[in-house]
């Protein structure tokens, strides 16, 4: 009986520890995409309204990297923009060109970049999350970089922007 | 207390009024380049006393070149997604064949008199907007490889500045048709351009739009420029430059020519709306200076002449 209890008691300090490893992983992704510590690279010309992008990530497990990419892409659009590149791709500015936008409107952008936040609307995954085997690279002991390649609605994310008064349209105004 | 209210009521309603203002929209028109045309043949020419002169021959490009009608059909949809449809040229120019065909036909009812048109009203009648988006695409070819230069301008019909611009040559193509290629050019530049156009409407929101003011006189008036009035003898001329540093956005402008019968002011940087809350284009502005000239101590009659939003022009003697 104390062996079985032992038992438990290990797999649950294990679970605790893994969970907090987890959460420590992800708030370090979280904070990586604040600093704006990802790359964003124009991967084709894509549907009309849309971007495709592959999004550069990094983390210790691939597996973090992958789910950040979603939200990386998206704040890549809204504050980093990319240069052109091959493929007939040209430049984009990022759709919030005001550099005080993101302190001003820090509450709104918090809860929209949130996990599971609003900005899963504007972002899908292409070649169904696959990453290709040269976009997997090991940059150091302890950390991965991790190519995604993710279809962004710029167009709708536009709107969106917007209509909170966060960037002005081209009508805005007349 | 009566009155306190009543200028509080005053107050809230100019702030309303101000508040729910739009400024004069400029109209945007895509029309293909002079370089366009006349590599894809579509010019007209005549015989102008000796000189050959070559004119883009718009009608004839629409009617012939469906790549124009798809390109422009994009950039036209592409910018009404955006909320700023755009003045589509093909159907402006059947509207002005429509009209001038009315009018030839239209006579009063009790004179039998035609409608009345000045030779200046004649010489409007072109299909015209306050910006242009002039395009210009070229096809690259190298052996069986395809590739598309495209190039996308706007030009301020006014000031003839180029406010935004797109441009760019796209990935070679073994196997893509030409519209394809052409589409994917629309699709990578037409970003590019609208946020450079935003990037305009920025500035003009922040710093006022910026329009060009001609000051002429009639032959048969007997002053000019130079001539002097007021108690410190000060040339008219000096004047209405006065006049435009007090009134212009932060006295914003640049006397480029300035002689005893023409001045010519560009960059000048004019409210977009007037104190009643108004939006107000160049020949509202330029109305006011128009009043003080023809007000003492001045006391010269003129006549106000308009292109569009952005140009006026006051002639000075009379009507």
């Amino acid at each position: 009986m104390n062996k079985f209890i032992s038992k438990i008691g290990v797999i649950a300090v294990l679970l605790v520890c893994f969970s907090f490893n987890a959460n420590a992983q992800r708030k370090k992704a979280n904070r990586d995409t604040k600093e704006w510590r990802y790359d964003v690279e124009c991967e084709g010309i894509a549907k009309q309204g849309s971007k495709l992008v592959k999004v550069w990530s990094y983390s210790k497990n691939p597996k973090f990297a992958i789910e950040q990419a979603m939200k990386n892409a998206v704040h890549g659009m809204v504050f980093k923009g990319y240069s052109g590149g091959g493929n007939g791709c040209t430049s984009f500015k990022p759709l919030v060109t005001d550099v005080g936008a993101e302190s001003e409107h820090a509450v709104f952008f918090a809860d929209f970049f949130k996990d599971g936040g609003e900005f899963r609307k504007y972002v899908t995954a292409a070649a169904d999350g696959n990453i290709a085997p040269g976009d997997r690279l090991k940059v150091s002991k302890k950390e991965y970089k991790i190519g995604v390649v993710v279809n962004v609605s710029t167009d709708q994310l536009r709107k969106a922007l917007e209509a909170k008064g966060i960037i002005r349209g081209l009508s805005s105004g007349f | 207390m009566k009155k306190n209210i009543i200028a509080l009521v005053g107050f809230l309603m100019l702030a309303v009024s101000f508040s729910f203002a739009q400024a004069k929209k400029p109209t945007i028109m895509v029309v293909p380049s002079d370089v366009w045309c006349n590599q894809n043949g579509y010019m007209l020419s005549y015989n102008n006393q000796g000189t050959i002169v070559k004119i883009p021959d718009y009608k004839r490009a629409f009617q012939e070149n469906a790549q124009v009608l798809q390109v422009i059909s994009q950039i036209n949809g592409m910018m009404a997604e955006r909320g700023f449809p755009l003045k589509n040229m093909e159907s402006a120019i059947k509207t002005l064949e429509s009209n001038a065909a009315e009018d030839n036909m239209r006579s009063s009812k009790d004179s039998g008199s035609g409608v009345s048109e000045s030779p200046i009203d004649a010489l409007k009648k072109v299909a015209k907007a306050d910006i242009i988006m002039q395009l210009t695409w070229t096809i690259n070819k190298t052996g069986p490889k395809k590739s598309i230069n495209f190039n996308l301008q706007g030009l301020d019909a006014y000031t003839d500045k180029q406010i935004a611009t797109a441009s760019g040559t796209g990935a070679p193509s073994f196997a893509a048709e030409v519209p394809v290629l052409l589409s994917e050019a629309v699709l990578s530049h037409m970003d590019n351009f609208s946020s450079s156009l935003q990037t305009h409407f920025d500035d003009m929101f922040e710093n006022g739009r910026e329009i060009i003011i001609r000051i002429q006189k009639w032959d048969d008036w007997d002053g000019d420029l130079e001539t002097e009035f007021g108690d410190d003898d000060e040339e008219l001329g000096i004047v209405i430059e006065d006049w435009l540093a007090d009134n212009a956005v932060k006295g914003r402008f640049n006397t480029t020519d300035m002689t005893a019968d023409m001045a010519l002011f560009e960059q000048v940087r004019i409210p977009l709306f007037n104190e009643k809350g108004r939006a107000i284009d160049a020949r509202r502005f330029v109305r006011e200076l128009s009043k003080k000239l023809k007000d003492a101590p001045f006391g010269i009659p003129n006549k106000v002449v308009m292109k569009g939003l952005g140009r006026a022009t006051i002639i000075l003697g009379g009507k």
